[in-house]
C-alpha cells in the first residue's frame, strides 16, 4: 500500500497507464511478495532440499500407489508362494535361489518361512506405516496448535493447568507406555473369541502415540505465542475491537506457521521409526498386515542366513528417515535463513 | 509334567541392526546339497530307539561299566552352558540341565545305562538291579551294593535312602518331582505333604507298612496301588540320595555331598562350576558312568548362538569343550550340517517333548469338526523354525518316538502331509453342513508365533472355516490356556515324557478326570474309553504288555476322540570340540551323555 502510493506521488504526471507500464519492471520486482513465495524461491535454490523431496514424494507416491503397483507387478503381499510351490524355500525354510530368492519373478526375494514377496510386502508396508505416521502427525500438530496457542494467549490458570498436564505426559516413559497401553486398548474393544480387527490396532496405535506426541510442539507454540502477543500489532488489533478468535487466527497463527511447519517435518520420521519400532517389539501391527518395523524383527531374526531379507526394508528406511530429516533441515533454512547452521 | 516353552517359538529376537554390506545373504541352498551324513545320522538315533528300555537284572547292573572304545583318562573339558544351576539338592531338581549334572555328581537307586551299541537298559545304580515287585508291582524291594559311598567315604546304607524319600515331604522341597510322594501316599496334588508334614526332621518316619529298610542294605517300598514304571522312577535325578548324617535342609541345595563320579571343587553362582574326581566313587559298583576327564570347568552364561559359534570355530581351548544341554542354534543349524568337517563333530537325538494344537473339547464338541481341523492344520512351518530334520520330525501321534515300544505311526496322515490338506478338510465339513464354522486360533505374539498363525489361518481358511485369530502374549500364555472355561476353541501347546513311558504322558494329558484349571489336560478330553484303559494299562504289570496298550490308546486318541493333532517331535542337534571323545547322545537325558566323555590326547 505505501509503496505504491509513493510511486504516484513521485512519478513524473503524465497518463497513470504509461507510468505504471514504464515503471513496473524494476519496483515490482522488490515489492509483493509473501514470506511464503521467498520461502519457496529460497527453497528451489537448496539443492540437497529440493533432491530429498523428490525421495519423500518417491515413498508417498509408492505408498498410495501400492494397489497399482501390486496389479502391474502381478503379486499381493498376502500370498504364501514359498508355501503353495516346492522349490522355492528349503528344508529349514530359506529361500533356495542365491541372494533371498531374487528373481525376475521375485524382485527382492522371497520372505523365508512363509515365502511372500519381499517387494510386495516392502511396498504395503510403506503404505502402512506411512499412512499411520501422516495421521499421527496431523492428529499430534493439530492437538499442539490448540494446546499451545490457548496456553500462550489465555495465560493465567488455563496456562498454568495446561503446562502441568504437558509436563506430566512428558515424564511418562513413551516407549514403555506404549508397550503396556497397546494390549490393553486391543483387549478393552474386543470380545476375547473374536479377532481383533486391523483397523482397531491402527486406531490404537495412532491414539497412544498421538497421546504422548503433542507436548514438544505445544510448548514452542506456548513460547511463541506469548512473546507475539506483547506486540505492537496484537496490542492494534485488540485496541480495534477484534475479537480473540480473529487475533488467533488472523495475527498469531500465520507468524507460527514457520515452527509448525519445520516441526511436523521433523516429526513424521521420527512417527514412522517409532511405529516400526514398536511393531519390532511386537506391539504394533501384527501378521498378515504388512509392516515396515516387523519386517526389521524378522530380518533380525534370520540375517545370519538371509541378510537380503533386512537389506530392501533396512536401505529403505534409511533412505527415507535421512531424506525427510534433510527436507525438514531445507524448510526450515528456507523459512529462516538468519539461523546459523 | 514337564512343558516347554520353545513349543511357543518364542525365539528372541536379537538386537536388530541394518548391515549396509554387501548383500551375499541369502542362497540357503538348495535340498540336494545338503549333507547326507547328516540324514543318516538322524534316521539311526531313531532306529536306536525302536528296540524297548529293558529293566536290567544284577549282572546288568554289575561294575565296572563297558569301556567307551579309544578313552584315555586325564585332561580337563570346558564345558559351556546357558544356565547356571539353581538347585543341587538332588530332591529339588527337576529341569534337564540340573537333572544332566545330576548324572555325574548324585547316584540314586536306579539309572539308565547306555551301551556301545546304543542299547537302553534301566539298571540298578545304588541297588543290585532294577527292582524286584512282588504283590503285583505294589511291592517294590532293592538291595543296596558294596562298597557304595559317599564323597567324604562314608558308605551310603538304606538309612539314607529312607532319608532321601523322607525329606522330599519337607515343606522346602519344592522344586522336585512328585511322583514318588504321591504314589506313597496315594493322592494327587500336594496333598501327599500331609502323610509326613516336616519331614524326617522331627523325628516321624514313614511308616513300615509304606517303607520298610529291615537291614543297612536293604529297602522296601509298599504302594498301596501297583507302580509298574517304579525302575523309571528311581532312575530320575530328583531321587537320587542324600546324605542323611551331613543334610543341612536348604543349604544342601548349595553344597551337596556327592556320590556320583564327581564331586563340586567351587561353584560361583551365575559364573563357573569346578567338578573334579569323586576319589571314593568305586567303578566296581557303577555299571553306567566313567570317570575319564579330570576336571569339567562349566562356565555359565553362554547363549545357544554363543556356544554354537565358538565350537564351530574349534579353536585353542573349545576343542576340548562341549556343551551340556546347548543345542546348536536353528539359524546356524543350515551351516553346521552343510559342512561335513563341522558336521562330524555332532551328536543328535531327541528330546521328550511332542508339540500339539490342542482342540477345546469343551467348546468343539462336533467330531466332524475337529476331524477337518486335524486334516487341515499345516505342521510345516513349526517343523522349519525349529531347525528342520535336526530339531524337528513330523509326528503322527502323541507320544514321542523316546518313548519305550515306540511303534511309528501316522494315522492321519499328518507327517506324510506336513502343508495339511486342505481339500479333505473342505469336504468333511461340506458333509457335515459346519462350513463356517467360527474358530478362535489362541497363539502366542512372538515374531514367529504370529508367523506360524499366519500359515494355519491361510490353511483353515482354505478349508472353509472362519478363522478368528488371537494373540496371546508369549509370559502368561499357558495360564491363559490352562484356564477350563478359556474362550479359545485351538491353540498349541508341548509335554515331555517324565521317563520313557507312556505312562507320562497319556495320563496327564488325556485323562478327563484330572481337569483343572492350569492342568496339562490343555484340550479338556473327559472320553470314557481314555479313562477306563488309563485305569487298565495303569494296572498291567508286564511292561511289554503295557508299553503296546498305550500306543494301541494313542492311536485311538488321534482318530477316535482327536483332542487335537499332534505336529512335531522335538530333537536336538549337538556340537563338540575336535578333542572331545565318547561324544554320544543320550535320548533319555535328552542331550550328551556326560558320563563318557573323555579327552582325546
Amino acid at each position: 500500500m505505501t509503496s505504491s502510493t509513493e510511486t504516484t506521488l513521485a512519478g513524473p504526471p503524465g497518463e497513470p497507464g504509461q507510468i505504471a507500464d514504464s515503471g513496473t519492471a524494476a519496483p515490482a520486482e522488490l515489492a509483493g511478495r509473501s514470506p511464503g513465495q521467498l520461502m519457496w524461491q529460497r527453497f528451489k535454490r537448496d539443492r540437497t532440499g529440493v533432491i530429498s523431496a523428490y525421495v519423500v514424494g518417491f515413498f508417498f507416491l509408492v505408498g498410495i500407489f501400492a494397489p497399482v503397483i501390486s496389479k502391474l507387478y502381478g503379486k499381493d503381499p498376502y500370498t504364501l508362494y514359498g508355501t503353495n510351490e516346492p522349490g522355492l524355500l528349503n528344508d529349514f525354510g530359506y529361500p533356495i535361489a542365491p541372494n533371498g530368492g531374487m528373481s525376475s519373478r521375485f524382485w527382492f526375494g522371497i520372505e523365508p518361512n512363509l515365502g511372500r514377496d519381499v517387494f510386495m510386502q516392502l511396498v504395503y508396508g510403506i503404505r502402512t506405516s506411512l499412512s499411520i505416521a501422516v495421521a499421527v502427525t496431523l492428529a499430534v500438530t493439530a492437538t499442539a496448535i490448540v494446546m499451545g496457542v490457548t496456553a500462550g494467549y489465555v495465560g493465567g490458570k488455563t496456562d498454568y493447568f495446561i503446562g502441568r498436564v504437558t509436563d506430566l505426559l512428558m515424564a511418562l516413559p513413551a516407549q514403555l507406555f506404549f508397550v503396556a497401553v497397546m494390549p490393553v486398548v486391543t483387549a478393552v474393544f474386543v470380545s476375547p473369541v473374536d479377532e481383533t480387527p486391523t483397523y482397531l490396532r491402527v486406531v490404537a496405535l495412532i491414539s497412544v502415540q498421538w497421546f504422548l506426541g503433542w507436548m514438544g510442539l505445544a510448548r514452542l507454540l506456548r513460547g511463541q505465542v506469548l512473546s507475539l502477543r506483547e506486540r505492537e500489532f496484537i496490542e492494534a488489533a485488540r485496541v480495534t475491537g477484534a475479537s480473540s478468535w480473529r487475533i488467533v487466527r488472523r495475527e498469531l497463527l500465520p507468524n507460527l506457521v514457520t515452527p509448525i511447519l519445520v516441526q511436523s517435518t521433523l516429526m513424521l520420521p521420527a512417527f514412522v521409526t517409532a511405529e516400526a519400532g514398536l511393531s519390532f517389539l511386537g506391539v504394533g501391527l501384527i501378521e498378515p498386515t504388512p509392516d515396515w518395523g516387523r519386517m526389521f524383527a524378522r530380518g533380525a531374526e534370520v540375517y545370519q542366513n538371509d541378510l537380503t531379507y533386512m537389506f530392501f526394508p533396512g536401505i529403505a528406511m534409511v533412505v527415507f528417515i535421512v531424506a525427510f530429516n534433510l527436507l525438514g533441515d531445507s524448510v526450515r533454512d528456507a523459512f529462516d535463513p538468519k539461523a546459523a547452521r | 509334567m514337564r512343558r516347554t516353552r520353545t513349543a511357543l517359538l518364542a525365539t528372541v529376537a536379537a538386537g536388530a541392526l541394518v548391515l549396509t554390506a554387501c548383500s551375499s545373504g541369502g542362497g540357503g541352498g538348495n535340498s540336494t546339497t545338503e549333507n547326507k551324513d547328516a540324514k543318516v545320522k538322524q534316521s539311526k538315533s531313531a532306529q536306536q530307539l525302536a528296540g524297548q528300555i529293558t529293566f536290567g537284572d544284577d549282572a546288568a547292573s554289575k561294575g565296572p561299566a563297558e569301556p567307551v572304545p579309544g578313552a584315555t583318562p586325564g585332561g580337563t573339558m570346558n564345558v559351556l552352558e546357558r544356565d547356571s544351576y539353581t538347585h543341587l539338592d538332588p530332591g529339588q531338581i527337576y529341569v534337564s540341565n540340573e537333572g544332566q549334572l545330576a548324572t555325574l555328581i548324585h547316584r540314586g537307586l536306579t539309572t539308565y545305562k547306555l551301551d556301545n551299541a546304543g542299547k537302553y537298559t534301566v539298571v540298578g545304580d545304588l541297588a543290585t538291579n532294577s527292582g524286584e515287585q512282588s504283590d503285583g508291582g505294589k511291592t517294590w524291594t532293592y538291595h543296596l551294593k558294596d562298597g557304595i559311598k559317599f564323597q567324604d567315604g562314608t558308605p551310603i546304607t538304606s538309612k539314607d535312602i529312607r532319608w532321601s524319600v523322607e525329606r522330599l515331604f519337607a515343606p522346602f522341597i519344592t522344586n522336585g518331582p512328585a511322583y514318588l510322594q504321591q504314589w506313597l501316599a496315594n493322592t494327587a496334588g500336594t496333598d501327599y505333604r500331609k502323610l509326613l508334614p516336616d519331614g524326617p526332621y522331627k523325628g516321624a518316619h514313614l511308616p513300615d507298612t509304606l517303607l520298610s529298610t529291615p537291614d543297612a542294605k536293604t529297602i522296601v517300598f509298599h504302594f498301596p496301588k501297583p507302580q509298574t514304571d517304579t525302575p523309571y522312577l528311581f532312575a530320575m535325578p530328583g531321587y537320587s540320595v542324600v546324605d542323611s548324617a551331613k543334610d543341612t535342609k536348604q543349604a544342601y541345595d548349595k553344597a551337596p555331598v556327592a556320590s556320583g563320579p564327581y564331586m563340586i571343587k567351587n561353584f560361583d553362582q551365575g559364573k563357573s562350576m569346578t567338578l573334579v574326581k569323586n576319589p571314593n566313587w568305586d567303578p566296581n559298583t557303577d555299571s553306567a558312568r566313567h570317570q575319564y576327564v579330570d576336571t569339567f570347568a562349566i562356565t555359565f552364561n553362554h547363549q545357544a548362538e554363543d556356544s554354537t559359534k565358538r565350537l564351530m570355530s574349534d579353536s585353542g581351548e573349545n576343542q576340548t569343550s562341549v556343551s551340556f544341554d546347548n543345542a546348536v542354534d536353528t539359524d546356524n543349524t543350515p551351516k553346521v550340517v552343510g559342512d561335513p568337517a563341522i558336521y562330524k563333530r555332532t551328536v543328535a537325538g531327541y528330546q521328550p517333548f511332542v508339540g500339539q494344537i490342542d482342540f477345546n473339547m469343551k467348546r468343539l464338541t462336533d467330531f466332524d469338526v475337529r476331524k477337518a481341523l486335524a486334516l487341515a492344520i499345516p505342521t510345516k512351518a513349526v517343523y522349519q523354525a525349529l531347525g528342520a530334520e535336526y530339531g524337528a520330525e513330523y509326528a503322527g501321534g502323541f507320544l514321542s518316538p523316546s518313548l519305550a515300544g515306540y511303534q511309528k505311526a501316522d494315522p492321519l496322515g499328518k507327517a506324510a502331509n506336513p502343508n495339511g490338506d486342505a481339500a479333505a478338510a473342505k469336504k468333511i465339513l461340506t458333509d457335515a453342513g459346519k462350513l463356517n464354522t467360527k474358530i478362535t486360533y489362541a497363539y502366542v505374539n512372538t515374531t514367529a508365533g504370529q508367523q506360524y498363525s499366519v500359515t494355519i489361518a491361510t490353511a483353515l481358511k482354505a478349508a472353509g472355516f472362519d478363522v478368528q485369530r488371537k494373540e496371546l502374549p508369549s509370559d502368561t500364555y499357558y495360564d491363559l490356556i490352562g484356564k477350563v472355561d478359556n474362550q479359545y476353541d485351538i491353540y498349541a501347546s508341548a509335554w515331555g515324557a517324565d521317563w520313557p513311558s507312556a505312562s507320562t504322558v497319556i495320563p496327564p494329558v488325556f485323562d478327563g478326570r484330572t481337569i483343572a484349571d492350569q492342568a496339562p489336560n490343555y484340550a479338556h478330553v473327559n472320553d470314557a474309553h481314555i479313562n477306563s484303559e488309563i485305569d487298565r494299562i495303569e494296572a498291567l504289570t508286564d511292561p511289554a504288555a503295557a508299553q503296546k496298550a498305550w500306543f494301541d490308546l494313542n492311536t485311538y486318541i488321534v482318530t477316535k476322540v482327536i483332542p487335537g493333532v499332534p505336529t512335531v517331535y522335538y530333537k536336538q542337534l549337538q556340537l563338540f570340540g575336535s578333542k572331545v571323545g565318547g561324544a554320544v547322545y543320550n535320548n533319555m537325558f535328552s542331550a550328551i551323555d556326560a558320563t563318557k566323555l573323555f579327552v582325546k590326547q
